[in-house]
């Protein structure tokens, strides 16, 4: 690739791969259409427009493997476009490859590899369909009609006009004065003298006028007659009446609707410069950027977060110096600096709002990416297979949503792998052929929830326990003793895929116990459910940001700890009288439901301070997901904004901290991670050999 | 001025022929011994800001202190060597070094002496001074103007 500044390269790759996305997203449209019987042009031209522009971008960046696949693709896309290929799924299987395609030749140019990429076969097969185009061509092109008239066209009009053509009707132009003071009635005259003849298919403005009081319309009309009769019978002053020929010969360059349509049959507005107008676009718009936006390094944004915290630091800073000052009776100094104080914090909360919105994106990015993958998968173990997808426009902290694809990509080759029944054995219990996945997403509170529920066979419980059994991850009488999530949970093993035989899709190495961890990463706990013949629902719940988060501080022994407030649901008092022991677990009633205990300061073997020693304690409830625990802790401070930073290499392996944050004063605090905790304790009431041994 | 660099170059080219390389050791006290590590390896050297004990870490871990902003885990170095333990005096530092993992790691110490400069032939190697089964950490043993110092490795000691 051509020597570049680091900025132009990074453009460059983002809107390559917008662009490469936009092309995605298209071809699951049409593949959807093209299912529901439905063809819809503008798609293949939206798709064509993309590659275009995707060749323009890779010519000016020198990245000849781009230019090439694209100038291959839009080929084919163009005889699509004008109907000398039919769209049907083996051209579509072809064109979902140029994605894949595109994704591998652009990670090769960002590496700077000049590997070969294998794309000859690709190549190869666009040549092949390109080669299948036949001489005959869409009735519509067949005609010299105006561009801009065929993109206004309603999907009626568009119907009636190829209706006519089938039957062999002429096309002709009526260019018409009206008075604008009697148009309606003398349009609807007009229209009623031309059924006689034919139809008018549909009427445009021509923008053109002789005075202030008249209109000029292009009327569109088609008809078995011939000009003369027509002119006899609808010729006027004010009418001038034209025949529409036929094109010439194929080789004419149709040309793909432009946004703005122009008035019908206007000879000047037609030929522009004849490759930029192909591909639908104003000279102008391709050297100036279309939208408002800019594209920045989510670096850059951790960057200006990290010195939002710092500056949060400074806010309680002033705080203290304001109540010292009060302290030492400097009341209107210190009411001054509190003022100060205030309007700082509200600024910073603002600001620290506008970064952190800014780092949101909505899901809909990596479900495109999915849909892709499903349409695959289900071609290639050969069963059908609906995906549904709601709330793809919730929006999640953008290094969430990167983390998020490969788990969701593994859930759902599980899904459609071990999940959708092959399609005899759907129509056998009653279910409909097409297997249904559905990819849910919406917000709960501070939270995302991602649902990827399937209509399947569900989990077989009894392979799953002799599975496990098989493994070595529990004995008989444990696995009798097990509850039904109990037995759910063991999917989460390392090792544990229901199918015997290993194959290309989900047997692939990484099992559900990935997945977990990769959610865990993020703050995230995943929640399995499954009902025999009915199906399964895995539910991701994750937190919207991970920059910054609010977080409760509180003091187990020695220790001032927080705990992000996303994963508090309550504090309450703690009385040890009502503690109960269940099966040796501590355990405390509230609103009529058990809660288990954890006494953090024994969990972690904290050191006892004696100064909170007889004073009065409290439990925080932590809550994720389905699960919750009660920690026992002795102080609450309150709520603060903190930066997590992750702790370092040498502390990976410690269990139940997500980071560390300053407190201010220089002193570090380490934050809680109630998840881990969570899993740790609750996995320890639940199956305490079984992950005993998960561990070994 | 020519002649006084000319003259310094000299002298040094001397040495340098007498003794060999030269290497620059920071000489550092842990209980009663003196250590020393190569001064390349290290960054800076703190005053111990307040440490933050971290449950559950490895035993040669003291704790995560934050130094401008940046997350150090800090390592007893009287741990990791299997020394007596005995608390902080005032003259206690952080050497601070980098990991080979990049991780920037404090190494607590008892008192920092000064830095020395030692040939090649004024370090005897670990294995030929203390036999062969000698812990990986010990470089060896350098012996500088009648002293005694135990030269170690730091990577080995922050990665270990």
């Amino acid at each position: 690739m051509a020597e570049l500044s680091d900025k132009a390269r990074e453009e460059f790759f983002s809107e390559a791969q917008e662009i490469i996305e936009t092309l995605s997203r298209n071809l699951l449209s049409l593949d959807s259409t093209l299912k529901a019987g439905i063809s819809d042009p503008s798609l293949i031209n939206e798709a064509f427009r993309a590659v275009h522009t995707l060749k323009g971008l890779a010519g000016l960046f020198g990245a000849a493997r781009l230019g090439a696949l694209s100038h291959r693709l839009e080929d084919v896309l163009d005889d699509l476009r004008l109907g000398r290929i039919e769209l049907g799924q083996g051209v579509l299987d072809v064109l979902f490859g140029t994605v894949d395609a595109y994704t591998r030749i652009l990670q090769a140019e960002k590496s700077d590899s000049d590997e070969e990429l294998d794309v000859e076969q690709l190549f190869a097969e666009l040549e092949r369909i390109g080669a299948g185009a036949t001489e005959h061509e869409s009735p519509v092109t067949g005609y010299e009609l105006d561009p801009g008239l065929l993109a206004v066209l309603t999907e009626y009009e568009e119907h009636r006009l190829r209706a006519n053509i089938d039957l062999q009707m002429q096309l002709y132009r009526l260019r018409v004065q009206f008075d604008l003071s009697t148009i309606d009635k003398v349009l609807e005259d007009m229209k009623e003298r031309a059924k006689r003849h034919g139809e008018i298919i549909t009427y445009l403005p021509t923008g053109e006028a002789t005075s202030a009081d008249t209109i000029e319309l292009d009327l569109l009309m088609a008809s078995r007659d011939d000009l003369a009769t027509l002119i006899g019978s609808l010729g006027a002053d004010n009418v001038v009446i034209e025949e529409i020929p036929r094109r010439a010969r194929r080789s004419h360059p149709a040309t793909v609707p432009p946004r703005r349509p122009t008035a019908l049959g206007r000879a000047d507005s037609v030929h522009l410069q004849p490759d930029l107008e192909r591909a639908g676009l104003e000279p102008a718009a391709s050297l100036r950027s279309l939208t408002q936006t800019v594209r920045v390094d989510i670096r850059k944004l951790d960057h200006l977060m990290n010195i939002v915290g710092e500056l949060a630091i400074v806010r309680s800073a002033f705080g203290r110096v304001a109540e010292k000052l009060r302290g030492e009776g400097q009341r209107k100094l210190a009411a001054e600096l509190q003022r100060l104080h205030r309007n700082f914090d509200r600024r910073l909360g603002e600001m620290q709002d506008g970064i952190l919105e800014v780092r949101m994106v909505p899901l809909g990015q990596v479900f495109d990416r999915l849909a892709r993958v499903v349409r695959q998968i289900s071609r290639e173990v050969g069963k059908e297979i609906r995906l549904v997808i709601t709330g793809a426009e919730t929006e999640i902290d953008k290094l969430i949503v990167e983390e998020l694809s490969d788990p969701l990509m593994h859930m759902i080759r599980n899904a459609i792998d071990h999940g959708i029944e092959p399609g005899q054995g759907r129509v056998e219990v009653g279910k409909p052929l097409a297997g249904t996945i559905a990819l849910n997403a919406f917000q709960k509170g501070n939270h995302v929830m991602i649902e990827v529920e399937d209509d399947g066979r569900g989990i077989d419980l009894s392979k799953l326990t002799e599975k496990a059994i098989t493994l070595g991850k529990l004995s008989r009488s444990e696995a009798q003793e097990m509850s039904r999530d109990e037995v759910l949970a063991l999917i989460f093993l390392p090792g544990l895929s229901t199918r015997e035989s290993a194959d290309n899709t989900s047997g692939r190495g990484v099992g559900m116990d990935i997945v977990k961890t990769n959610i865990s990463k993020l703050g995230g706990v995943i929640d399995v459910h499954s009902e025999t013949g009915i199906g399964t629902k895995m539910t991701i719940t994750l937190p919207i940001t991970l920059a910054i988060v609010s977080a409760l501080l509180i003091q187990a022994g020695k220790h001032t700890l927080a705990i992000p407030l996303s994963s508090v649901s309550e504090a309450i008092a703690f009385e040890e009288a009502a503690v109960r022991l269940v099966d040796g677990r501590e355990v405390i009633t509230l609103r009529g439901q058990t809660l288990p205990l954890c006494r953090l300061d024994r969990l972690m073997g904290l050191e006892i301070a004696p100064d909170f020693a007889s004073r009065r304690r409290f439990v925080v409830v932590a809550a994720l997901g389905q699960r919750r625990l009660g920690l026992v802790v002795d102080f609450l401070y309150g709520q603060e904004d903190i930066v997590i930073k992750p702790l370092g290499k040498s502390l990976s392996g410690v269990r139940g901290f997500a980071g560390a944050t300053e407190l201010g004063d220089q002193r570090v605090g380490l934050v809680l991670d109630a998840a881990s905790l969570i899993e740790e304790v609750l996995a320890g009431i639940e199956a305490p050999r079984m992950l005993e041994r998960a561990r070994g | 001025m020519a002649n006084l660099t000319q003259s310094t170059a000299s002298r040094l080219a001397r040495r340098i022929g007498d003794r060999g390389p030269v290497r620059e050791f920071l000489m550092f006290a842990l209980a009663g011994e003196l250590y020393g590590v190569e001064l390349t390896r290290i960054k800076e050297i703190l005053s111990p800001p307040p440490i933050t004990v971290v449950p559950r870490a490895p035993r040669n871990v003291v704790g995560v202190c934050s130094v401008r902003g940046l997350l150090v885990t800090v390592l007893d170095l009287r741990r990791t060597l299997h020394l007596e333990e005995r608390p902080l005096t005032r003259r206690g530092r952080i050497l601070l070094g980098a990991a080979e993992s990049g991780e920037v790691i404090g190494l607590l110490v008892d008192e920092v002496r000064h830095v020395v400069r030692l040939a090649a032939t004024e370090i005897e190697p670990a294995a030929s001074a203390l036999g062969g089964d000698v812990s990986e950490f010990v470089l060896g043993i350098g012996r500088p103007a009648g002293e005694f110092l135990i030269l170690i490795d730091l990577p080995s000691v922050v990665s270990g």
